[in-house]
């Protein structure tokens, strides 16, 4: 697995072209806004996407649990999208989830799309606090170094005459924002309002993720 | 059989209006009056200015006034176009008006006002001029049944346009509801003239099927332009004859410019006002204006307020502007079809002429108009490719019938196979599409409770919508027109029409562009309105639109190999061809007209080779690639190609060596799924499937989606799909109609049959005359859209950060 070096907050993270983020130091894994199980929510509006987000986004998950063996699996919100998507947790991935979970410990920080939600074995926090950093699904006021979701950025990139959108890790100097490790799920442009709002337009570091490996602008 | 002897529609009731305008019937009025009085569905051909439209309502007139004061809907008329369907009207007051008929008659399209469509639900007219939407969402409705049940005439005019595309799939179908309806229905199909008649009969016709034709003996009047500026060798925007056509347009009253591409029709609007010296009243016209701004083009157009409009595929059908004098096409014909349907847009009087002059915008260009213009001479018309219907479109009607009421699913089925796109339509894909409407169809089955459609359990072939509110997202998606994202351009407060998001995201503040005839400067887009204001800037960018690129048509390809042949006739073409055409005949060879010439030589740094397949561009850009691909595997070390309409130019590092062993039919079946995967065309084409079929919204109620949205959803649906469910009924749709339209994979593989035993292989020193307009046009990379992606990255990386800490861990 390639990866990217990333420095915030005077800690090395490595980053992952699956989206998720690594911080060895503490052998931590940091994945955000998985949305298992918006095809069934889409269903329900008579949507019908293709129902393989949920296997497909739990396969990434083992695969880089088996790779890594982290200590901790940080999830920083909208790990279901919501109420009905548990229906998309079949027992045996229920089951899969459990065995994980004896050897790394599994933190979900709730984020707007599952505030409600429960599963069984998933110990659950608006927020978490480690050193100086607090990991929280969106942003709030607070002197610590933040990594969030919620966002889902891309970067717009215009090169040569052509543009292409890239999914993307993007910080400032405070605030950390992980893409989504969805299927299914859009993003949106970093230049946009809402993400304007909590990063600013300046000084932001810019990590598209490409084919196998994350790339820095 | 004689019918002119007694001619029966001197008793019609029209017959006293004919009289008063001095007018006479036609004999295909008088066969048509009498074929469907006996009986027969009909097709009528006949060219512009000869009554079709009357022709189509000659029976109907006659039926409704011997039934006297007939109640409902007696006759359905079906009009390709919204504006067309208002002129339909326009005709059919008068003699309904002044003979005081007692026979009621509207028009509903988009544009109708609920409130008064909801009155013609109550109170039908006899007769309704609409649309195949229109029609569509008539028939989802409750009371469908009840409102057509008396239906005894469908009129399809201009049906020639609605033979080979999903929207008559559409079309098909619903006629075959309106049977089922009313099971005495007879349909009048009318045509313009058409080389494959047959055809047309078999997909209108079923009762005592007749073909009626008139032809036009006057042939149109068609020449090249004289220029005495040197033709360029490649290029598509006619700059070098700007000032001749410019004296062309003074010389008529009134002229319409026909060009191929909005980008064209932009860049010669602005090219002729830099001219303007006359101050002549010229006007632009094109698909992607404002709805307002093409009505007042074509208002000025009918009332002759203007003298010149250039205009691109958008005026090719629609009202009749009978002072147009003449036509001018600049760029390559293409076809025969087509440049007579635009050429007939002049002059709509049957014993005159129409006038029309071609202007080449490149060499090759020139001969293509020669050769159009020999086939017109001959009546060589191009021949209309029926295909097979396509899954999405039948996957809409079963949630249009499903709307309409419960259903059972052996006769849902029985009536689609008699619509004639779907004869072949298997049982088992039918049932796959019943799924598709119900819950998705997958393979895995996630989604039980949520179901859109579901089966009686007293009875499992019949299904039932789970819930009203559905109709409305039926509704809202109805129809096979799916536009590219739009993003709509305000001067202002003021809409000029609509541009590609495509072309906006590559604008940075202050660039500008032309559209709508005016230089516009780009200021900023929020909520999808791009926010333009005036520049006088001289240099600007023109919106290119993706798709619409007609290929030309295997008949003009035919005709440009043989008229490439005959050396005898090349002294008659202005001398910059005929040296072209000597030059290459010393130099490397010109080809017979069933033989592929084949010419590599050396250049620059790399090895170069050119197929001249005259395939159309679609089948030469398939062509192209999968050459590539056949290079790699002999290690030739390809780098790119370019394809045109007439020929491919590959280059590649090392020299192509085994020519006759890569080129034949072998190459399609071993490279085609390859391609289809490695290009984005299939993946684009899921897109309309997926919203054809319903499976994706258009816009969701509520929430304003912006179709860049769309995409990327689509985008993501077929990437999982793929992985998961490569069988999925959808992705086979998907790919199939890209075998149809996109890659032309029946002319291909036509072409690579034969093709071995007919090569002319010319080893060359250097590039050949026929071959240098090609290697003009080199200056694409051809990378799919991955590897470009990939591309631009690694390149931005690059160049900008040389500190990248990307290394490998494992």
């Amino acid at each position: 697995m390639y990866y990217q070096l990333i420095n915030f907050g005077d800690e090395e993270f490595y980053a992952f072209s699956n989206k998720s983020l690594y911080w060895k130091r503490l052998n931590t894994l940091i994945v955000s806004d998985l949305h298992i199980g918006k095809s069934i929510s889409y269903a329900k509006n008579k949507q019908f996407l293709p129902p393989y987000d949920t296997k497909e986004i739990l396969n990434e998950l083992f695969f880089s649990l088996d790779k890594i063996k982290p200590s901790n699996l940080i999830i920083v919100g909208d790990l279901l999208h919501d109420i009905f998507s548990t229906l998309s947790l079949k027992d045996q991935d229920h089951k899969n989830l459990s065995q994980y979970m004896e050897n790394t410990d599994f933190i979900w920080i709730k984020g707007n799309h599952d505030k409600n939600i429960q599963i069984e074995g998933f110990k659950n926090f608006t927020n978490y606090e480690i050193d100086k950093f607090l990991f929280t699904h969106i942003p709030i006021e607070t002197p610590l170094f933040q990594i969030c979701g919620h966002y889902h950025p891309k970067v717009k990139i215009v090169h040569r005459g052509k543009t292409i959108f890239k999914t993307s890790f993007v910080h400032n100097e405070k605030i950390f924002i992980l893409p989504s490790f969805g299927i299914l799920t859009g993003g949106l442009d970093i230049n946009s309002k809402e993400i304007s709002n909590v990063l600013g337009k300046k000084n932001l570091s810019i990590y598209p993720v490409g084919q196998d490996k994350v790339y820095k602008l | 059989m004689n019918i002119n002897k007694s001619n029966p529609l001197l008793l019609h009731p029209l017959n006293k209006w004919m009289k008063k305008k001095k007018w006479s019937w036609f004999p295909h009025q008088i066969e048509t009056f009498h074929h469907v009085r006996t009986g027969s569905d009909v097709v009528v051909f006949a060219p512009t200015g000869a009554g079709k439209t009357l022709t189509g309502f000659i029976n109907p007139i006659d039926d409704l006034i011997k039934l006297k004061k007939f109640k409902g809907l007696h006759t359905l008329y079906i009009s390709p176009l919204k504006s067309l369907a208002n002129d339909i009207v326009r005709n059919l007051e008068k003699p309904i008006k002044e003979l005081d008929l007692n026979i009621s008659f509207q028009v509903r399209t988009g544009d109708t006002t609920p409130y008064k469509k909801q009155k013609q639900k109550q109170k039908p007219p006899n007769i309704l001029i609409t649309t195949p939407e229109s029609l569509a969402l008539l028939n989802s409705y409750e009371n469908a049944k009840e409102f057509f049940h008396n239906l005894k005439y469908i009129i399809i005019d201009e049906i020639h346009t609605f033979l080979d595309n999903k929207r008559a799939d559409l079309l098909s179908l619903n006629i075959e509801r309106l049977q089922t309806f009313s099971p005495h229905l007879q349909r009048i199909g009318l045509s313009a003239t058409l080389k494959n008649k047959q055809d047309a009969k078999k997909w209108l016709c079923r009762k005592k099927p007749k073909i009626i034709s008139y032809e036009n003996s006057v042939l149109p009047k068609i020449k090249i332009l004289e220029s005495k500026e040197r033709i360029p060798w490649s290029g598509h925007m006619a700059t070098y004859s700007i000032n001749e056509i410019y004296k062309e347009i003074m010389k008529s009253k009134l002229t319409i410019i026909f060009v191929n591409t909005r980008a064209q029709a932009e860049y010669m609007f602005k090219n002729l006002w830099l001219i303007n010296k006359k101050k002549l009243k010229i006007a632009v016209h094109h698909g992607s204006l404002e709805k307002n701004l093409r009505l007042k083009v074509e208002n000025n157009l009918s009332k002759g307020l203007v003298d010149c409009v250039v205009a691109t595929s958008s005026l090719e059908l629609g009202l009749d502007y009978g002072d147009v004098e003449k036509i001018i096409q600049v760029g390559a014909p293409k076809g025969i079809n087509r440049l007579l349907q635009r050429v007939g847009r002049s002059n709509h009087n049957l014993n005159t002429p129409s006038k029309a002059i071609l202007v080449p915008t490149n060499r090759f260009e020139f001969i293509e108009a020669k050769a159009a213009i020999e086939e017109i001479k001959k009546n060589n018309l191009d021949e209309i490719d029926l295909k097979e219907g396509s899954f999405d479109v039948v996957a809409q009607h079963i949630f249009a019938t499903a709307c309409a009421g419960q259903f059972d699913i052996n006769d849902l089925y029985k009536e689609i196979i008699k619509a004639y796109p779907y004869k072949k339509l298997k049982l088992n894909d039918f049932k796959q599409l019943i799924n598709l409407i119900q819950d998705g169809g997958y393979v895995l089955k996630n989604y039980d409770q949520f179901k859109r459609i579901f089966q009686l359990r007293e009875n499992k072939n019949i299904y039932k919508l789970v819930n009203r509110r559905e109709t409305r997202k039926y509704r809202m998606n109805v129809g096979t027109i799916i536009e590219n994202p739009m993003l709509k351009i305000k001067l202002g407060t003021k809409t000029l029409g609509n541009i590609e998001e495509v072309f906006i995201q590559n604008l940075s503040q202050g660039d500008s562009f032309i559209f709508a005839g005016q230089v516009l400067e780009f200021q900023s887009m929020k909520n999808n309105l791009v926010q333009v204001k005036r520049s006088k800037s001289l240099i600007s960018k023109i919106p290119s639109y993706s798709g619409g690129r007609m290929p030309l048509s295997t008949n003009l390809a035919n005709s440009v190999r043989a008229l490439l042949s005959k050396s005898n006739m090349w002294d008659l073409y202005p001398d910059q061809i005929t040296e072209w055409l000597k030059r290459q005949k010393n130099i490397s060879t010109i080809p017979k007209k069933d033989e592929y010439l084949v010419e590599q030589f050396p250049r620059k740094k790399n090895f170069y080779t050119v197929i001249y397949a005259f395939a159309g561009w679609h089948a030469n850009q398939t062509l192209g690639f999968l050459l590539l691909r056949g290079f790699k595997e002999f290690d030739y070390k390809p780098l790119g190609f370019v394809a045109n309409d007439y020929a491919i130019v590959l280059w590649s590092l090392k020299e192509v060596k085994e020519i006759k062993t890569i080129l034949n039919i072998g190459l399609l079946d071993k490279h085609l799924d390859n391609y289809l995967e490695e290009t984005s065309i299939v993946k684009r084409l899921f897109r309309d499937n997926a919203i054809i079929s319903c499976l994706i919204e258009r816009r969701l109620p509520g929430m304003e989606k912006t179709g860049k949205q769309v995409l990327f959803s689509s985008d993501l649906i077929y990437t999982v799909l793929k992985k998961n469910e490569p069988d999925h009924i959808l992705l086979q749709s998907s790919y199939e109609d890209a075998k149809k339209n996109m890659i032309d994979y029946d002319r291909l593989r036509e072409i690579l049959k034969k093709i071995d035993k007919k090569i002319i292989l010319k080893k060359l020193t250097s590039i050949s005359p026929l071959a240098v307009p090609i290697i003009l046009e080199i200056n694409r990379e051809n990378l799919s859209k991955k590897e470009t992606d990939e591309y631009i990255l690694e390149d931005l990386e690059n160049e900008i950060l040389k500190e990248a800490n990307v290394l490998s861990i494992n």
